[in-house]
């Protein structure tokens, strides 16, 4: 019988074989690579990076989209989708590495004007879009554009609007309207005592950091002057809009709200206890996915009045196309087509993404101004018009690296947080202060 | 007639064989691609570091202008950065203590023969093993304010009540503790692993002559055993400090730094203002207030270690 004798491993033996290995791995690459760039070149290819919509309907289009506008154009185009909270750090990989997507969108705040210098000028599309499809809003313009040579360094394409969105019969049922942030505490109380507070969050995520923003210009306060050249946080108004904040808080909100991330409140109405949330429409739509009664219960209107004004602020969306793009054409040519179906967009999205451009959209806007799921089908109709009352979170100033980093540090909502767990409203409003002129400082010096 | 065999011709050989047979050569060889990793992985990004800290690089402004050490000035006289300095000393003291003493005791309870110890063994390395991610989503339904799997148990229990159920991370003192528990129970495999590595290399006799001695539980395993084993577990416990000073993944996923920054640690903040803020300079000058903290903390655990050994 014969016997399989396994040679025995010397250590000479183990090093000329791994080393053929590894020069064979090694070589392969730089032998293949000639064939596979020369193949690379002649596919054109277009890649986009996003967040992952909270609207999963609209990722579907989007990438339905985006494949068909390829095929027709011969361009293979890749769509990736990364988490919400990944945006911001996916894009400083990319620009660091010069190297990543063509086209970059970016959510919220930061972006265009962060990283103006990597990105091509998209002057001349956003001008020819504008001009095609109206005036572009006041949110749009705080979006991108660069008020010193008046650029665009990103194509401004949605915002996301905050309206209230309120469980009408207990409204009703009290005899009140949450129209006014006044109203809103009052009315709150006595819903908190029947086990319906009020659910807007103090905690560290976008939806209070846009909210708490709304009450703060809605009271008079900002955290700059219009130029954005000096901070302006420490004023009467905003001590006031602080006490307020500590009187919501502790008449009309429970404790919860200081650990809520932005998927807590929509849980909280959705689930049949909350009285009342400011949020984007997802609250909305996932209540009639998941709870109908609730879901027609829900109306929605615009952000309460303040003292001063009416307004709240708004997350901005944008794209962008690296400099280091290797397709810079074909993802101009991609924005083009994209704006030119706009409406296809926004329908897929549910009328969650608001149009930048006055007439991308015309009144009446499809599902908003009647949406057959919707009872009444007009429930929806206020929303068209929250171009004027949504600001980016620099106004009344624009949006530059230092709002940007008041935002990413929710300073605004700590200040909130501060005056209604027990910190005086001056002393809040002064620690707040202190932390923006710090950073204001900090980027003057360097913007 | 006597044939003497031709003598055999001696093949050529080349001086590379010989090279590979030196000892000193071959372990150099081996030794590099470990080098070359770590100092591309690790020391390239830590120049790196110190080069954007004593420059004013932003990503808005990405050129390299000399500012000395102004970045680190302005980051101490931040307030919210000395309660950081504080969150990040507490959280990782904190979870290495807590992780120390479960390990402690899991180890001692894993040593002693049970059924399915084998299955026990394995399965409570799965802390170590999840991701971070994934575990933090469990850990954030059990903290949640509204649907808390914990306090729902305590209520049903008749221990509390809704109106007085715990704010686990709404609570600055409460969401501190929540990381601490959270990164705990992520090391505490670790620790484990650590104790019975060194429980097991105790000589047997050394503990067979304490027993005879009189010595009972307690004395054998902190006066004898533990006092043995304590360099081993110096170096867990140096590796488990290095690694939870510079950790951000437990504190970005479950609290953001928050409520109103009670559990921002160094390596959020860093991020925070480094990555999302664009803030490259500001940002590096921060992750490199960690250092010589753990340069002396890794210096002192050395020297003990070497003090101790036997």
């Amino acid at each position: 019988m014969r016997t399989r004798k396994l040679a025995r491993v010397t250590r000479r033996r183990f090093l000329k074989q791994t080393g053929f290995t590894l020069i064979a791995a090694g070589t392969a690459p730089l032998i293949s690579a000639p064939f596979v760039s020369r193949a690379l070149a002649d596919a054109k290819t277009l890649s986009i990076v996003q967040w992952s919509h909270f609207v999963p309907a609209y990722d579907k289009w989007f990438d339905k989209f985006a494949r068909d506008w390829g095929e027709k154009n011969q361009i293979g185009v890749t769509v990736d989708h990364i988490p919400v909270q990944d945006v911001a750090a996916r894009a400083a990989a990319e620009a660091s590495a010069q190297a990543g997507h063509d086209l970059f969108g970016w959510n919220g705040a930061g972006g265009a004007h962060l990283y103006r210098k990597f990105l091509v000028d998209v002057t001349s599309l956003v001008e020819s879009v504008e001009q095609k499809y109206g005036k572009i809003t006041v949110i749009g313009r705080q979006i991108g554009y660069n008020q010193d040579d008046h650029s665009w360094s990103a194509f401004p394409d949605y915002y996301i609007n905050f309206p209230v969105m309120y469980r009408k019969s207990l409204w009703d049922g009290i005899g009140m309207q949450p129209d006014s942030w006044d109203n809103i505490r009052i009315g709150g109380a006595k819903l908190k005592a029947k086990g319906n507070p009020v659910g807007i969050s103090l905690g560290h995520s976008n939806d209070p950091n846009t909210t708490w923003r709304g009450l703060l210009w809605s009271y008079g306060g900002a955290v700059q002057d219009e130029a954005g050249k000096h901070v302006v946080l420490n004023s009467k108004e905003s001590v006031e809009a602080v006490k307020f904040v500590a009187a919501l808080y502790k008449e009309a909100m429970t404790p919860d709200v200081l650990s809520w991330s932005d998927a807590s409140n929509n849980q909280y109405i959705d689930s049949g206890v909350s009285s009342l949330i400011i949020n984007p429409i997802s609250a909305y739509r996932t209540a009639q996915q998941l709870n109908k009664k609730v879901a027609d219960d829900i109306f929605v209107m615009k952000p309460p009045k303040g003292p001063v004004r009416q307004i709240m602020g708004a997350a901005a969306e944008f794209y962008g196309i690296w400099k280091f793009a290797k397709n810079q054409d074909a993802a101009k040519d991609f924005l083009k087509y994209y704006a030119d179906n706009w409406v296809e967009a926004f329908k897929a999205s549910s009328g969650y993404n608001m149009p930048i451009f006055a007439n991308i959209v015309p009144k009446p806007m499809p599902l908003l101004s009647d949406d057959p799921t919707s009872t009444p089908h007009d429930k929806l109709a206020v929303l068209q018009t929250s171009d004027e009352w949504s600001a980016a979170p620099g106004y009344p100033g624009p949006s530059w690296p230092a709002t940007d980093e008041v935002y990413n540090d929710f300073i605004i909502c700590d200040m909130m947080a501060k005056g209604a767990t027990g910190v005086s409203a001056e002393d809040s409003v002064k620690w707040a202060t202190q932390q923006c002129e710090a950073i204001f400082k900090k980027w003057q010096h360097r913007a | 007639m006597v044939t003497i065999a031709e003598p055999v011709r001696k093949q050529p050989v080349s001086r590379f064989r010989f090279i590979l047979d030196r000892r000193d050569v071959l372990g150099a060889l081996f030794v590099a691609p470990a080098i070359l990793y770590v100092f591309l992985l690790v020391g390239v990004p830590f120049l790196l570091a110190v080069y954007y800290s004593i420059s004013a690089y932003t990503i808005y402004d990405p050129s390299w202008r000399f500012v000395g050490l102004s970045n680190f000035e302005q980051v101490i006289q931040n307030p919210v950065f000395l309660d950081t300095l504080g969150n990040t000393f507490l959280f990782t003291f904190g979870s290495q203590l807590l992780g120390l003493i479960l390990g402690k005791f899991g180890a001692l309870l894993l040593l002693r023969p049970f059924p399915g110890r084998k299955i026990v063994r394995a399965l409570i390395i799965l802390p170590w093993a999840v991701p971070i991610a994934l575990a933090s989503v469990a850990w954030e339904w059990m903290f949640d304010s509204l649907y808390s799997v914990i306090n729902w148990t305590l209520i049903a229990l008749g221990v509390i009540d809704r109106s007085n159920a715990p704010n686990w991370l709404g609570n600055p003192h409460l969401a501190m503790l929540c990381v601490i528990v959270v990164n705990a129970w992520r090391f505490f495999p670790f620790a484990i692993v650590v104790f019975l590595a060194g429980i097991t290399s105790v000589p047997q006799d050394i503990i067979d002559a304490a027993t005879v001695d009189g010595a009972g539980f307690w004395r054998r395993n902190y006066q004898i055993i533990l006092p043995m084993i304590l360099p081993i577990v110096a170096i867990g416990l140096i590796f488990g400090i290095v690694f939870t000073f510079t950790d951000l993944s437990v504190v970005y996923l479950l609290t953001n730094g928050g409520p109103v920054n009670a559990t921002s640690v160094l390596g959020f903040e860093g991020f925070q203002v480094g990555i999302v803020s664009g803030d490259v300079s500001h940002g590096a000058a921060i992750s490199l207030f960690m250092l010589p903290v753990l340069f002396l903390v890794v210096i002192g655990m050395l020297r003990f270690i070497r003090r101790r050994e036997i």
